[in-house]
């Protein structure tokens, strides 16, 4: 603290300080509004069925008729159904993928592998939806719940891919080594003694996979059809003609359950640290 | 003569146990690359070799034409592209001069502050993308929240109308995004050494020239990683410009899906895809070039 005041400092610097803590403050700000514009919607009375910038009045009945919209039920569940698989499918493939950027025995693969799932995350969402749609009208694959699964898995492949690199560079590489000497097979090194360390980083990185799928807007609006259709892209669609109120209703009960899914990842994740360190 | 035949009977199964161990890389990190390569890498393929094919009635001919590149470069598709280029630039500048200085104050806070200043800016990310840009829009309509605020501090009088404009988009594009280039700009700024910008306090810059001088400098892989993360999506970026700014400046995201969904022409629609690809490289090139050396320095 005193060497602190050594320093040569001028009005800059307090301004600098304060302007600091504004801006990061502002920042969370301008972040949260929405959402809790959406909660405050989700109780507001709106006007003749419609959804208004004013408040007009607290209700509760938002709730059960989203409840009871049939076709916002159907999308619910078919976005629950398909960010399920997407996120199984990218839990297993980004697993292995995070576990090879760090591990591979070749470094040309491993910075193969690093450039190529930032590429994932990178490359624009619309050019993949449109590659997608044009794909699997060529290959004269009929559009189902499982193509686009298979569309929306590679980002959350991603996703999941650079939670686990980043455990695993914090992993002990010599308990490797070691159970490689006392001639564990490479695979059953991976179940035996790696599987168990990335668990809690699995957790993490399958929520946010799951999350990711969920709400997933671009990719989906190429590959949804009139039979399968997913939250966003039927809210999306519902847009052109006003949402119904109880959108926003839905849309708050969702990001509460996703809370609480990504709050037990978090504290499993924070437990086994805890028991590994202690 | 024994200890040698010894020695290599032990390298021997050394090798064939090193072997193993190598195929059971290959073929774990296989997995994941070949599924990538179908879902990913193929479509990708397809949209190229299309991109260069002709539209006929109700199909396409494979062809090696560039006739669809000259359309997609002229005219109102041309217009739109380097519209694109620009409002990526624009926007992705924008995203980071506001994510700058929220990074460095998090990345100056000690570890258990730090994480829930970070967690704080990303937790909106798990809420329905959709619901927020579609509260944005009942937040800057007109009567809407801002406008009372804005009235309040008298920096605006009357009604607002801010939505279906090229404002509006910027906000929502710098809202979508911010999160997205905080991160990897806090990674860089924690990863400074602190004896670097104490050497220079100690030399007796004040903590504004260090920034200048020492810090800015020093982020720049981080400044470039974000760049990247936002620029580059941003390009193909059609759902944030349709709903917050209306139906003018069409941009290369709306443009290439209406030519799939709508006009049904595939050929062309690949060609802006592949345009779209075409800049993505070009930033990320220009940004690796921009670093070159840091991977070396960092970490």
């Amino acid at each position: 603290m005193t060497a602190e005041r050594a320093y040569r400092s001028d009005w800059r610097d307090h301004a600098m300080d304060g302007g600091l803590v504004l801006w990061y403050a502002a920042a969370v700000i301008f972040l949260f509004a929405p959402i809790i514009a959406a909660i405050v919607y989700s109780f507001n009375l709106g006007v003749v069925n419609k959804q208004t910038a004013v408040l007009t009045g607290w209700t509760l009945q938002w709730y059960p008729a989203a409840w009871h919209d049939l076709s916002l039920r159907r999308a619910v569940s078919a976005s629950l159904v398909v960010s399920f698989w997407s996120a199984l499918i990218s839990i297993v493939m980004g697993t292995l993928l995070g576990y090879a950027i760090v591990r591979h025995p070749s470094p040309k693969v491993r910075r193969f592998l690093a450039g190529f799932t930032y590429m994932l995350l990178i490359v624009p969402e619309s050019v993949i939806g449109v590659s997608l749609l044009l794909f699997f009208a060529v290959t004269r694959f009929p559009l189902n719940t499982a193509t686009l699964v298979a569309g929306i898995t590679p980002m959350a492949i991603a996703v999941v891919a650079l939670v686990i690199r980043a455990r695993v560079l914090t992993l002990d590489r010599e308990v490797e080594d070691a159970a490689a000497d006392l001639g564990s097979t490479r695979i059953a090194t991976l179940w035996l003694v790696i599987l168990p360390q990335l668990a809690p980083a699995v957790a993490v990185g399958g929520v946010m996979a799951y999350t990711f799928s969920f709400d997933n807007l671009v990719v989906s609006a190429f590959l949804t059809t009139a039979r399968i259709n997913t939250l966003p892209v039927y809210l999306y669609g519902s847009l052109q003609y006003g949402p119904s109120p109880a959108v926003y209703a839905a849309a708050a009960a969702v990001f509460l359950f996703t809370m609480l899914l990504l709050a037990i990842a978090v504290l499993v994740y924070w437990g086994t640290r805890r028991r590994a360190t202690a | 003569m024994k200890p040698a035949v010894g020695r290599s009977a032990a390298g021997r199964f050394n090798l064939r146990h090193a072997s193993a161990a190598q195929t059971a890389d290959h073929f774990l990190a296989g997995i994941p690359t070949l599924w990538l390569a179908i879902f990913f890498l193929a479509p990708l393929g397809f949209t190229v070799v299309f991109s260069f094919g002709r539209s006929t009635f109700g199909g396409v001919a494979l062809d090696f034409t560039f006739a669809n590149y000259a359309t997609a470069l002229s005219g109102f598709y041309g217009a739109a592209f380097l519209r694109t280029l620009v409002f990526a630039a624009t926007a992705s500048g924008l995203c980071l001069l506001v994510a700058f200085p929220a990074a460095y104050f998090i990345a100056r806070h000690t570890s258990r502050f730090r994480l829930l200043a970070i967690t704080l800016i990303l937790i909106p990310y798990f809420s329905s993308f959709l619901i927020r840009v579609m509260a944005l829009t009942m937040l800057m309509s007109r009567e809407g929240f801002l406008e009372m605020i804005l009235n309040a501090l008298h920096l605006h009088q009357g009604p607002l109308d801010l939505l279906d404009t090229q404002t509006a988009v910027f906000v929502g594009i710098v809202y979508a995004y911010l999160p997205i280039a905080v991160v990897p700009l806090v990674v860089v700024l924690d990863r400074i050494p602190k004896g670097l910008t104490e050497a220079s306090r100690d030399l007796g810059a004040t903590r504004w020239e260090t920034f200048l001088l020492v810090t800015l400098p020093l982020s720049r892989p981080g400044i470039a990683s974000a760049i990247m993360l936002t620029a580059v999506p941003m390009l193909g970026e059609m759902v944030i410009p349709k709903l917050l700014g209306g139906s003018r400046g069409v941009l290369m995201g709306q443009a290439l899906s209406s030519q799939y969904l709508q006009a049904q022409n595939y050929p062309l629609g690949s060609a802006m895809a592949v345009l779209v690809l075409l800049g993505v490289a070009v930033i990320v090139g220009l940004l690796a070039w921009v670093t070159k050396g840091f991977a070396e320095v960092g970490r």
